[in-house]
């Protein structure tokens, strides 16, 4: 008697289980890149508003390189990518779709209004030539240089070495590394004394001080306009071509005239479809 | 009949609750060997000098994060050392700290303090014993790390490690200090519990001999309460090599071999103890060369978590001859 | 007798609570000893406090009852509003979770240990298993966790991607590593109570013609019920205290985002936040920027855990030999310097 009742609360539990195994309708899984994170939060509860039978797509973050391996083994459905696909370093096999321009700017902290920054300023505090605040023209804080930089899975990191020092300078090993946008932007704005210096996608550039580079400030319209220098691509990464709800999603995102996702994009990002 | 009828349902139970017993054997048996199976391609690409010194952990792990082996060695190259470093450092001196705070004021709790004192700080320490280890990142990272920043890193200071590290205020001592007051509520309960149960006639026929009360603490109380005292320090090793959120709170995010021939700067440099390490990585695990090296950390916690086991054993030992069930 | 000579005077006998003893008689080196303890009691004191009135004082300071029933808001605004009733929800369910499985399974074994335990390599070696869990960094036991839930046939204990490949991070995933780390606890506080429990009884019952079994079902563990509920307490005391696993199997989103439409199955499949994956991100370690928001739920955590102490507390109260403390189920002694 016993035996049976148990076996039919298992049985009553197995089937519970299964129902929603086997719901219509997958949620999609998308993760990586930091930077593209609020973009493609936004444009996932658009998404599901648009086409309410279709479960939110789930976002997270990781970094841009953990969203490229993540959409390579599968674990993602979707990775985001801040940074250009590196042919002979990336997972073969993988589609980079744009579906957006960012840019970076470089941040102070807000107690050091520093306008402007040169390139060969910027190598030089970046690449730690430069150690102390006195040999910036414009700082108006003082002592060494507080240097952040992003972990190396960042997309950002790799986009702002080739885009601010070229392609061979790396950044001064002894700076250090934030995983994410948020965390380099807490850790600038928070640094005592106002000593901190780093970079983190235009998205998060509140409460922070963000330097004009090479004489044009880092504001959205310079960057539409192409005046600033300090623009990138987003890309969404998936293995193949886009199949299923991937595909969905993605041609929604990328159709051309989708006046929803312009809005969306045009509101801290540049669009480009 | 009854007895026939609970001679099976004996039978049942115990046959029941042993494959439960078996079940857990497998499970810790399951954990130990994927832990090492993983492990096993980062220890096997490395050898012994897994564990030494050699270059830089971030650059590293970014050759993993990339795919980029750096030039000359293999994707899994890693140096582990001034993980090792920092997280020896930070457990050694923590639970030292510890000990020392510890033992004198279970001594002061049990034999000098006011019994309206001892009441009312029992529940204080068990309320402290318990708070969750977030909770004392969070007084780190707010109160003391800033306090440290202001008060102790001088520019000068700053400007004697520039260009190697930077010092804010989470480092060395600051993962010391908060990991020293997240153990000593259990060890000065644990030293105090054992102190009060040394027997009065010990004690008593000490002092009666002409024996102070200090030198019947420390020659007769303390050295019965020792394998206790052990024992606690074990308990405490093994909360503090553990401990991975709050430290990657406050410890500095650098994976830094703090120098101490840089003399007193040295205790504000930066340090990552293995576990705060595992904390950071543990998006990347889908990247099979870091979570190779994921797994090796693990690894040596693990080792590190059954040596402190069964040493914590060991020091239970010498309990028997008390007769003291423990 | 007369005294000739000089004798020193040894001092009286004295009881285990001495009266103020004077020290000037007493060498340096004594004396130093003495005065370190004062002052390391002292400051133990004060910095015990210290902590708790800081803890007390900005928690309270930066609460509002309207943060217990407001949603967080999104990621990137935490310092402007929104509350933590998700981060409590989320608690909530990860201590039902790791406690519903915890405390049959360590009642269990602890009544296997200590009644049955055959053959004797077996109940060593559990016993030594228990141990080693006791003492695994909690991060280790996450990383396992991550990598058994992440096979293919646990999804329907997290989330499937449309592409097949399982999530592996839910409330089902960070709630059974949840129980292991409450679980020896549970087996030490109920062994504990089950060796203290006089042979006589057993004998008593066997001989009234009861099996084992049902001695122990209904003799042994209903006599030890406090013993048992004040290991659970401490369990959920742990529980309620970990962040590491939390950070890695809970699928860190701030708002409870549940799986499919079953009602409480899609909860449980889904992703969330408790207080302390709450406090962590609003730290200056994490994203949300808002340490005030951090300090009152560190507050209610606290509350949480004072509540459990007393609980606790009540319920061993009443057994003066059987005093199970957070101590003794770890195996040491009880606290009898608060008598």
């Amino acid at each position: 008697m016993r035996a049976h009742r148990t076996l039919i609360l298992s049985l009553i539990l197995a089937a519970a289980l299964a129902v929603p195994a086997t719901a219509l309708g997958k949620q999609l899984i998308i993760g990586g890149s930091t930077s593209v994170l609020p973009l493609a939060q936004k444009l996932a509860s658009a998404y599901h508003k648009a086409f309410p039978k279709i479960p939110t797509p789930k976002v997270g973050g990781g970094q841009s390189d953990i969203g490229i391996s993540g959409a390579a083994t599968g674990r993602f459905d979707i990775g985001d990518s801040s940074r250009n696909p590196i042919p002979g370093v990336d997972p073969k096999g993988l589609v980079f779709t744009k579906i957006a321009q960012d840019g970076i700017c470089v941040i102070t902290s807000p107690q050091n209004h520093l306008q402007n920054l040169s390139q060969q300023t910027v190598v030089s505090i970046f690449t730690g030539a430069i150690r102390d605040w006195s040999q910036v023209p414009g700082a108006q804080v003082s002592g060494p240089i507080d240097l952040f930089d992003r972990d190396g899975a960042s997309g950002t990191q790799d986009a702002f070495q080739h885009i601010f020092l070229g392609e061979t300078l790396k950044i001064s090993p002894s700076a250090t590394e934030e995983t994410s946008n948020g965390l380099e932007q807490n850790a600038v704005k928070n640094d005592p004394g106002g000593a901190g210096i780093g970079f983190v996608s235009f998205a998060y550039t509140a409460g922070v001080n963000a330097v004009g580079y090479q004489g044009v400030a880092c504001t959205l319209p310079n960057a539409k306009s192409g005046q600033y220098g300090g623009v990138r691509n987003f890309w969404m990464v998936t293995k193949g071509a886009p199949k299923g709800e991937a595909s969905k999603f993605i041609n929604w995102v990328t159709k051309p005239g989708n006046t929803t996702v312009r809005s969306i994009i045009n509101s801290s990002w540049i669009a480009i479809h | 009949m009854q007895r026939r009828s609970g001679r099976r349902e004996d039978q049942r139970a115990e046959r029941t609750l042993g494959a439960l017993a078996v079940g857990l054997l497998v499970l810790i048996g399951a954990i130990v060997v994927t832990v090492f199976v993983n492990a096993w391609p980062s220890f096997s690409s490395n050898g012994l000098s897994w564990f030494g010194p050699g270059g830089d952990v971030r650059t590293q792990l970014t050759a993993m994060q990339d795919s980029t082996p750096l030039p000359g060695h293999s994707l899994e190259y890693f140096r582990a050392w001034p993980l090792i470093w920092g997280t020896l450092l930070t457990t050694v001196l923590a639970v030292a700290l510890a000990l020392i705070v510890s033992t004198l004021a279970a001594i002061f709790l049990t034999e000098f303090a006011p019994p309206s004192v001892r009441r009312a700080l029992e529940p204080v320490i068990r309320l402290l014993a318990g708070v969750p280890s977030v909770v004392y990142g969070l007084i780190g990272i707010l109160a003391l790390a800033p306090l440290i920043n202001q008060h102790l890193i001088s520019n000068g200071r700053r400007e004697s490690v520039a260009g190697v590290v930077q010092l804010n205020g989470a480092d060395l001592t600051t993962a010391t200090v908060i990991l020293a007051v997240m153990i000593t509520p259990i060890m000065v309960a644990l030293i105090a519990g054992a102190l009060a149960s040394v027997p009065a006639p010990w004690r008593e026929g000490s002092m009666a001999l002409g024996v102070n009360r200090w030198r019947t603490i420390v020659r007769v109380s303390l050295r019965t309460a020792r394998p206790a005292i052990v024992a606690a320090t074990v308990l405490a090793t093994a909360r503090a090599l553990g401990e991975a959120i709050m430290l990657s709170m406050v410890s500095g995010g650098s994976p830094f071999a703090a120098n101490p021939l840089d003399g007193l700067t040295f205790l504000f440099e930066p340090v990552q103890p293995l576990a705060a390490t595992i904390v950071r990585q543990a998006e990347g695990l889908t990247i099979a060369a870091l979570a190779h090296t994921v797994y090796a950390m693990s690894a040596v916690l693990l080792v590190s978590a059954a040596l402190l086991s069964f040493a914590g054993w060991a020091a239970k030992q010498p309990l028997k001859r008390y007769g003291i069930r423990a | 007798m007369e005294a000739g000579g000089l004798v020193a005077a040894p001092s009286p006998p004295v009881a285990v609570r001495p009266g103020r003893q004077s020290t000037a008689a007493w060498p340096l080196a004594d004396r130093i000893g003495y005065w370190l303890c004062w002052a390391t009691g002292v400051a133990l004191c004060l910095i015990a406090v210290g902590i708790v009135v800081f803890m007390l004082v900005k928690g309270i300071s930066y609460l509002r009852p309207a943060l217990f029933v407001e949603h967080p808001s999104a990621s990137l605004h935490q310092s402007q509003s929104g509350g933590f009733l998700d981060p409590i929800e989320g608690t909530l369910i990860i201590t039902a979770i790791g406690t519903l499985i915890a405390a049959p399974t360590g009642v269990a074994l602890a009544v296997w240990m200590s009644e049955y335990g055959r053959p004797t390599p077996l109940a060593r070696a559990v016993e030594s298993a228990i141990d080693v869990i006791a003492g695994v960094p909690s991060i280790v036991l996450a990383i396992f966790g991550l990598l058994v839930f992440s096979e293919s046939f646990l999804g329907f204990l997290s989330q499937n991607a449309a592409n097949g490949s399982v999530y592996g991070r839910s409330f089902f995933a960070a709630g059974i590593i949840m129980s292991l780390i409450a679980l020896p606890l549970i087996v030490g506080s109920t062994r504990e109570a089950l060796t203290q429990i006089p042979d006589r009884v057993r004998e008593a019952s066997y001989a009234l013609g009861k099996s084992r079994a049902s001695t122990i079902r209904w003799v042994l563990l209903p006599s030890i019920r406090p013993d048992i509920a004040s290991g659970i307490a401490l369990g959920m005391g742990r529980i309620i205290g970990d962040t590491a696993i939390i950070t890695i199997l809970l699928g860190f989103t701030l708002t409870t985002q549940g799986v499919g439409h079953a009602p409480v199955l899609g909860t449980l499949r889904g992703t969330g936040s408790t207080l302390t994956s709450y406090v962590y991100y609003n730290s200056p370690a994490g994203e949300g920027n808002a340490p005030q928001k951090a300090y009152a739920a560190a507050f209610v955590l606290l509350m949480l855990v004072l509540l459990l102490n007393a609980l606790v507390t009540r319920l061993t109260v009443g057994r003066s030999s059987n005093r199970v403390g957070l101590l003794r189920v770890l195996g040491f002694w009880r606290l009898p310097w608060t008598r």
